[in-house]
């Protein structure tokens, strides 16, 4: 069922406009004829949430009532990042509703977040279940377009998941939101090239990226904020979300002379494609994409597993943060949307998708010696694979996520518009190549 | 040749007008105008009223709680202050980033004419009976996307690559080459590669239909085969090399799915790129479509010089 709401002015120049170069209406024009912002709201009352700031979303409307039927012969509709989920897991959550006639036709994907908020925003994707990041999650709300959860549907949030997710900072009483996976943020490296020893011995392994002995050798991703937050950390500046002008002037300098040092290359496949096929000695790396890193490293030898590894600081200071799992306010089917949340937060479904994604849930059953220690789903079905290849490579402890690191990491967070701007200016400069 | 006179044109026209009525046909005089009614339509919507969103976006505002593009449709509330900045920034800071553009476009054009006329020539003067299996060939490129070639590419020139094999096998290299390292000559091969068949195809158009005749006349008047070619061929040739010049080098300085596949290095970032990042970053939309605005106006000089001689070519004739 989908809530109708009225078109506001905002929405629909960001209809209208934006990058999709639609045909506005003539009645729709004349509507827009005002100042512009003159009728924005909602922005004001946007708070910033970080762990000293917890926030509490306002409730638009109640959540679906606990005796609300599941919808029958639905089918789900998903809307998440590309590559992030296991068709085999979401096939075991439609065999478990076969009764029900749920059906599932395939997923809708989204590059980065901005597409993925467009594409919810426009109406053109009515999703059941959408997968927002923290720093669009209060903006998300402050548009009306999520609902609030109603958890006697989610149990297993409270069974299965960490305590550190019952009360999130960035939504107080986790009103709209559940966590899906958990990751920090750190260096990819061959192992053949910089053995453990050598990386985990350095004083500050954070500058390994800009060590010309790599040169040519050196990835990063396409992701200001997690580059720049690898520069801030190397500075020893633990604010990733700062607005200093000294600090960011720190950052800038050391991007440029990243380029002289070490001419890196920016991919999104750094850490799960290149490093693993010897493309590339050093990335920055998101923790679950060199645990997903095995699968990729043709041609599927145990030798091949072991040529990569995963550096995170020992005192486990350092990003961290998690990705979420939401329902938008146009869900056409809420109670499946419920149920689905339901079934894949709680532990055996989580830890098959982690097999296959390699991004951690936060389960509590799933301690450090258990990831290393035991073969995902995923490995066990494929004849193909140098098996058996555990949840997380036992040499890599580094990238397991432990529920202590959430009061210690450092979190990455909205930035006011100001601030963002800023940090877009550097980072563009780092990609023109200024100076090189 | 010679130059038509001012009169000219008048007497065509009574001629038409003389045999139209002859032939008891009486024309409207909005009737050939109207024929030209779909491609107006066609661009009022699919063109300028676009463009004008682009326009809309680069003077106007970002959406205050998702940063994304709010154009201003209305020109008395545009804001000019991104469009200043870029400007700033495209003869500072991001100078080099033209240049590069620049050079890599000229190059890759260069290259593509040398090898796409050849190719052009040899099918419109020697193709003979086999001139349709070789426009078949020459299209073939066509029926895979870009992006698939140039995914091609990557395999190609791995270190591991056949490139790289061939050139180690014949001692061309003493060692297998990184072309992938962010180089800027595979950035100019990748837009070769990419293009050529859009240049072949118009030059083919041009030199096929060049009279055989005036080839003879000019050996008949003892010019020997090189002679022929640069004095009748390629004078005749020259407004098809420029209309695929045209062709090519347009969407060439915008290409930025091309560097970012070979290259992905800082060093070799092109135009294309600045407004692909722009365009992907929350809050910098209006950026992106000042960047957009930039470049059309710099293809805008290539294309009026073009229309410039063609114009001059056609009063010639």
């Amino acid at each position: 069922m989908r809530h109708a709401r009225d078109l506001s002015r905002r929405e629909f120049l960001v209809r209208a406009g934006g990058t999709a170069a639609a045909v506005p209406t003539l009645s729709a024009i004349l509507d827009a004829c005002s100042k512009p912002g003159a009728s924005v709201s909602g922005s004001e009352a946007l708070q910033i949430a970080r762990p000293d700031n917890p926030v509490t979303l306002p409730m638009n409307g109640e959540p679906i009532a606990t005796d609300t039927p599941i919808e029958q012969g639905a089918t789900i509709q998903i809307l998440n990042w590309s590559v992030y989920m296991w068709k085999y897991v979401i096939n075991q959550f439609i065999q478990q509703y076969s009764d029900n006639g749920i059906k599932f036709s395939g997923i809708s994907t989204f590059n980065n977040m901005d597409e993925g908020v467009q594409k919810l925003q426009s109406g053109k994707i009515q999703a059941d279940v959408f997968f927002p990041t923290i720093d669009v999650l209060g903006k998300l709300v402050a548009a009306d377009l999520l609902q609030p959860l109603n958890h006697d549907l989610i149990p297993a949030l409270a069974q299965d998941n960490w305590a550190a997710f019952q009360n999130p900072y960035y939504d107080q009483g986790w009103r709209y939101s559940v966590p899906y996976t958990i990751y920090t943020t750190g260096i990819g490296y061959r192992r053949d090239q910089i053995p453990d020893e050598q990386i985990h011995g350095m004083d500050n392994p954070w500058s390994i990226l800009w060590d010309p002995t790599y040169k040519g050798r050196v990835g990063v991703y396409p992701s200001y904020r997690d580059v720049m937050a690898i520069a801030l950390m190397k500075n020893g500046i633990t604010d990733l979300n700062t607005g200093n002008d000294a600090d960011l002037e720190k950052v800038r300098t050391d991007l440029l002379a990243m380029i002289d040092a070490t001419s890196p290359r920016i991919a999104y496949d750094a850490s799960y494609n290149k490093l693993q096929n010897d493309k590339f000695s050093v990335t920055t790396a998101w923790s679950g994409d060199v645990v997903a890193g095995w699968s990729y490293a043709a041609p599927y030898t145990e030798a091949a597993y072991k040529g990569f590894g995963y550096w995170f600081p020992a005192d486990r200071k350092g990003p961290i943060d998690n990705d979420l799992i939401a329902i938008p306010k146009n869900a056409p089917h809420p109670r499946l949307a419920h149920e689905f949340i339901n079934f894949w937060i709680s532990f055996r479904h989580a830890m098959d998708n982690f097999s296959w994604n390699g991004y951690q849930p936060p389960q509590t059953k799933a301690d450090i010696n258990t990831l290393t220690q035991t073969e995902g789903l995923y490995s066990k079905q494929s004849s193909s694979w140098a098996a058996p290849a555990d949840y997380v490579a036992p040499w890599m402890p580094d990238a397991v996520v432990r529920e202590s690191d959430f009061g210690i990491g450092y979190r990455e967070g909205p930035l006011p518009p100001d601030v963002d701007d800023h940090w877009h200016q550097i980072w563009s400069e780092f990609t023109a190549g200024v100076g090189s | 040749m010679s130059v038509p006179s001012e009169a000219e044109p008048v007497r065509r026209r009574l001629r038409r007008s003389h045999r139209a009525t002859e032939e008891g046909i009486h024309y409207s005089r909005w009737f050939w105008p109207s024929f030209t009614i779909p491609a107006s339509l066609w661009l009022a919507v699919l063109f300028i009223l676009p463009l004008y969103t682009v326009v809309s976006i680069a003077f106007g505002t970002v959406d205050p709680i998702f940063r994304g593009p709010l154009p201003v449709y209305e020109p008395w509330w545009w804001s000019g202050k991104q469009f200043g900045r870029v400007l700033d920034e495209s003869f500072g800071l991001y100078r080099h980033v033209y240049i590069h553009t620049f050079e890599y476009v000229v190059i890759a054009s260069a290259l593509c004419l040398v090898l796409a006329y050849t190719v052009a020539y040899y099918v419109a003067r020697y193709g003979g009976k086999r001139k349709t299996l070789l426009l078949a060939l020459l299209i073939a490129p066509f029926f895979i996307s870009y992006l698939m070639r140039m995914l091609a590419w990557i395999n190609l020139l791995d270190t591991e690559g056949y490139v790289n094999k061939i050139l180690t096998f014949l001692h061309l290299v003493p060692h297998p080459i990184d072309w992938l390292s962010g180089r800027p000559s595979t950035v100019i091969m990748g837009l070769v590669y990419g293009y050529i068949p859009y240049m072949i195809l118009p030059l083919y158009a041009f030199l096929d239909r060049i009279d055989a005749n005036l080839l003879e006349a000019g050996r008949d008047l003892g010019a020997g085969p090189a002679r022929t070619f640069f004095r009748v061929t390629l004078p005749l040739s020259r407004p098809g090399i420029l209309a695929a010049l045209v062709i090519v080098s347009l969407p060439m300085m915008g290409d930025y799915y091309t560097n970012n596949l070979l290259s992905g290095s800082p060093h070799t970032t092109m135009l294309g790129n600045l407004i692909d990042d722009a365009y992907g970053s929350t809050g910098q939309g209006p950026r992106a479509a000042v960047y957009v605005l930039i470049l059309m106006v710099l293809l805008i000089i290539p294309m009026l010089y073009y229309l410039r001689s063609t114009a001059r070519s056609l009063l010639t004739r």
